[in-house]
């Protein structure tokens, strides 16, 4: 524990001395009378681990299909890597370094687990037999080595998530965004998955986690948090600040948060 | 004048057309079928009463109700035996059911073709014409129109005051939510299936007053139900009424300005137009 | 198996060279018909197999084709093959505007949208006087079958070579992707518009380059002959019962089809269509992904046993 408050306090200087990765800069997005997303803005940082919680239908899979260009804001800018980023096609976005993964587990079903990951892969190698090596390494990485070469429509649905995250990550993006990539896992894998995200902030990758449950994981390893309610920003700051929030509790956290502690 | 005769003309079929085309929305809007056999049962039950006039001058309108009896027997043994049995996932079960329903088409032409061969027949039934003014108005087209608005009211009534009615709104609306609600979700859809063969046959007994038509004339009407439907919105019962009146009146005019032949491609091109410029129809609301 | 595949390719490709010498009328044109539907079957395949965009409308390509080379040779006198070639390149120049215009929509929407637009360009092509109108075009006699059966024979083993080739390519598993999931592709850096229109741009100059060699095969063409649904019906079939979106599908799928619609035919003139569609109907709920995938999982399930 005292190491990792160690990694947190290294990781805060670090944030008030470099530019800010992503930027996304009071978006909003109507579809028919809903509000999907009121005015949102937030920073990420290089390696940040930064959460965004809220209720379902807070607006965070909006967020994330913003952000990777599925879908287009009303208003509001989002720059990534100093550059705006809004307007561009779904697949600059992700060569450009952003990676996603889904909410709602979205495998190619037809394709081997290799060669679901391996369509990322091809962004960075030259030829599809090394886009392939490139996928079976990160297919390794997240423990499915052993189903490589099994159609993805096999995978159990843990297995399917992790493919998500494999998938993600052989775009060697700079910031990947998980939605609720926790949701439905056994408290063994959720330690797992956390550590992984922590794994990646240290090589670099910051991580944008939509998550609904499972504060005690979010206070734990995120760096930063935002809390959304009803497509606006509630809330921001590190876990400690976000628990004693009253806007947060009354809103959201209340309960759950008193029994985390 | 002419104007308002090709008015007429357009909406008179346009009624014909929309009977047609609930027909295939309901199919589409239950199952997410596009049933390509479509026109085959509006052509096969035209051609039928084409035929049944001819041999044993039997009124059409008498045949209607065993149409629609043994359009609905069909479309529930079509879908009991085959559909129900196409894979669920639905990345494949769109391919699929397109196949089937297109390998249906072609058994049906050649069924029709094999039992009525390939003349082109039609019910020569009310030839007269009331006259109002200059305008004419064929009894056989107001006919069928009556008949087509009628039944096209019983069928709005069906969806909206039965509890059928009610279970086939909410499996097209939300699937997910139709099963938790304890939908029987099969049952519906061989009920939805039948009752859209069975409005196709009912359409094409009175198309048989509106056009020469021989059993390979279905894909037509496939295309008619789908431009209508397109123009309508999919599954949206009323803008299908909207879109067949639509289409009715282009058919009449385009028919009327720009000849025969290249009358034939306004449908067409109407619904390219209404599919690649409002995607979710006329009056459909745009997806999220 | 791997090894006895390619000396087998070999044989059947000199059998198919040789055909010519051999056959009578009728059986050349038999052969040729076939090499043709599977052909185009391998057109469709690319677009509707590997992109996942069923296209009702690619036969349109082929009437383009068609006319196209039917119009130079009667105009401009060229070589016919020269201007199939042309009439190749016009359907290709075409279909890049179009796909990027009909890519937009998907499923049924595509599927009808192609329909639609093929039946459009029949009908133009029908009002342009110069293609004769309704009433159609007559070409110069003097190609025989054979030249045309070569010409055909050497886009079907092209198309075949190119599928082999798209099947082990990026380009190809970038097309699966996207079939399975075009947005979820997107996001893992496809660029899918420009994937799929290449796709599609495949697909139409293929039927646009057999287009020209059917016209000279007929020596008059019309509108319903070129565009001729009962063709693109058939190379549909094929592919679909072959096997969608695999190397052998359009293949496997053609010669069987060619097979039992021969034997239908001769012995069922008269029921022949319903026979035909009923028994796509029966194959499709027997082997749902077509024979080559079924055969493929029989194979592994023994080896793995």
């Amino acid at each position: 524990m005292p190491q990792m408050r160690k990694r947190r306090r290294v990781v805060l200087q670090a944030w008030h001395m470099s530019a800010p990765l992503l930027v996304v800069e009071d978006v909003s997005l109507a579809f028919g009378g809903v509000q999907a997303l009121n005015g949102v803005s937030l920073e990420v940082r290089e390696g940040e681990i930064f959460a965004l919680i809220g209720p379902n239908g807070a607006g965070k899979t909006t967020l994330f299909n913003v952000i990777s260009g599925v879908l287009r804001p009303d208003g509001g800018d989002v720059r990534f890597a100093g550059r705006s980023i809004l307007g561009w096609a779904p697949h600059r976005i992700a060569r450009a370094g952003v990676a996603r993964t889904y909410q709602i587990v979205r495998p190619f079903g037809r394709l081997s687990v290799v060669d679901n990951v391996a369509v990322g892969a091809l962004v960075h190698a030259r030829t599809i037999g090394q886009a392939r090596n490139d996928a079976r390494d990160v297919v390794g990485f997240v423990g499915l080595g052993a189903y490589a070469d099994r159609p993805a429509s096999s995978l159990t649905l843990t297995q399917r998530k992790r493919l998500e995250v494999a998938r993600a990550l052989a775009l060697r993006p700079k910031l990947l965004l998980l939605d609720e990539v926790m949701a439905g896992l056994t408290p063994t894998e959720m330690d797992g998955m956390a550590e992984f995200v922590q794994h990646l902030s240290e090589r670099g990758i910051a991580a944008i986690a939509g998550i609904e449950h499972v504060m005690r994981l979010v206070m734990r390893i995120s760096h930063r948090i935002v809390v959304l309610d009803a497509g606006r920003r509630i809330a921001e700051g590190d876990p400690a600040a976000i628990q004693t929030d009253p806007a947060v509790i009354e809103a959201y956290l209340g309960a759950p948060l008193a029994g985390a502690g | 004048m002419i104007l308002l005769q090709l008015a007429i003309n357009g909406v008179l079929l346009g009624g014909v057309l929309a009977l047609s085309a609930l027909g295939f929305n309901i199919v589409f809007g239950v199952m997410r079928v596009v049933n390509l056999a479509h026109g085959d049962f509006v052509v096969l039950a035209a051609v039928f009463a084409a035929f049944g006039f001819a041999q044993f001058g039997v009124n059409p309108l008498l045949l209607l109700p065993l149409t629609i009896v043994a359009g609905f027997a069909a479309g529930a043994l079509i879908h009991h035996v085959l559909l129900r049995r196409l894979p669920g996932e639905v990345a494949s079960a769109e391919a699929s059911s397109l196949t089937l329903t297109f390998g249906l088409s072609y058994f049906l032409t050649g069924a029709g073709l094999a039992a009525f061969g390939g003349r082109f027949v039609s019910v020569p039934y009310l030839t007269g014409a009331f006259r109002v003014g200059e305008v004419s108005v064929p009894q056989a087209r107001l006919l069928a129109f009556v008949v087509a608005v009628v039944l096209s009211l019983g069928f709005a009534l069906l969806l909206r005051s039965t509890a059928l009615g009610r279970a086939i709104r909410a499996t097209s609306q939300n699937l997910d939510g139709a099963l938790a609600c304890g939908v029987d979700v099969d049952r519906v859809r061989t009920l939805a299936f039948a009752i859209g063969t069975a409005v196709a046959t009912a359409a094409g007994t009175l198309m048989s007053f509106l056009y020469n038509l021989n059993a390979q004339q279905g894909v037509l009407f496939t295309v008619n139900a789908f431009a209508v439907v397109v123009i309508g919105g999919l599954g949206n019962y009323t803008g299908a009424v909207i879109g067949a009146l639509i289409l009715g009146l282009t058919e009449s005019f385009a028919s009327y300005f720009m000849g025969a032949t290249l009358a034939e491609a306004a449908p067409y091109l109407l619904f390219i137009l209404v599919l690649l410029f409002a995607p979710g129809g006329l009056r459909g609301r745009r997806a999220a | 198996m791997k090894r006895a595949a390619v000396p087998l390719a070999v044989l059947a490709i000199i059998a198919l060279l040789l055909a010519p010498l051999r056959l009578n009328g009728y059986a050349i044109n038999l052969l040729y018909v076939t090499v043709l539907s599977i052909a185009l079957a391998y057109g469709w395949n690319i677009i509707s197999g590997y992109a996942g965009y069923f296209s009702f409308g690619q036969i349109a390509f082929f009437g383009v084709g068609a006319y196209a080379t039917a119009l130079i040779v009667v105009n401009l006198h060229w070589y016919w093959m020269a201007a199939a070639l042309a009439g190749g390149v016009l359907a290709l120049a075409l279909a890049i505007p179009l796909g990027y215009v009909m890519l937009r929509l998907r499923g049924p929407f595509f599927a009808m949208g192609m329909f639609g637009m093929a039946q459009m360009v029949r009908v133009l092509v029908t009002a342009v006087p110069a293609t004769g109108s309704g009433s159609g075009l007559f070409l110069p006699p003097g190609s025989g079958i054979t030249e045309v059966y070569y010409w055909t024979l050497a886009i079907c083993l092209g198309a075949i070579a190119l599928t082999v080739w798209i099947d082990r390519s990026a380009f190809g598993l970038r097309l699966q992707a996207l079939r399975e999931d075009e947005q979820v592709a997107a996001t893992l850096g496809v660029e899918t518009t420009r994937a799929k229109i290449t796709a599609f741009g495949l697909s139409a100059l293929i039927p646009g380059l057999l287009g020209g060699g059917y016209a000279l095969f007929l020596t008059y063409i019309e509108p319903d002959a070129v565009f001729s649904s009962r063709l693109d019906l058939q190379s549909i079939v094929m592919a679909i019962l072959g096997g969608l979106g695999t190397v052998w599908g359009p293949l496997i799928g053609g010669l069987v089809m060619t097979q039992i619609s021969e034997a239908l035919w001769a012995r069922f003139p008269q029921i022949y269509l319903m026979i035909f569609g009923g028994l796509l109907v029966v194959l499709l709920i027997a082997l749902p992904r077509g024979i080559v995938p079924a055969l493929a999982a029989r194979f592994a399930r023994r080896s793995g046993a």
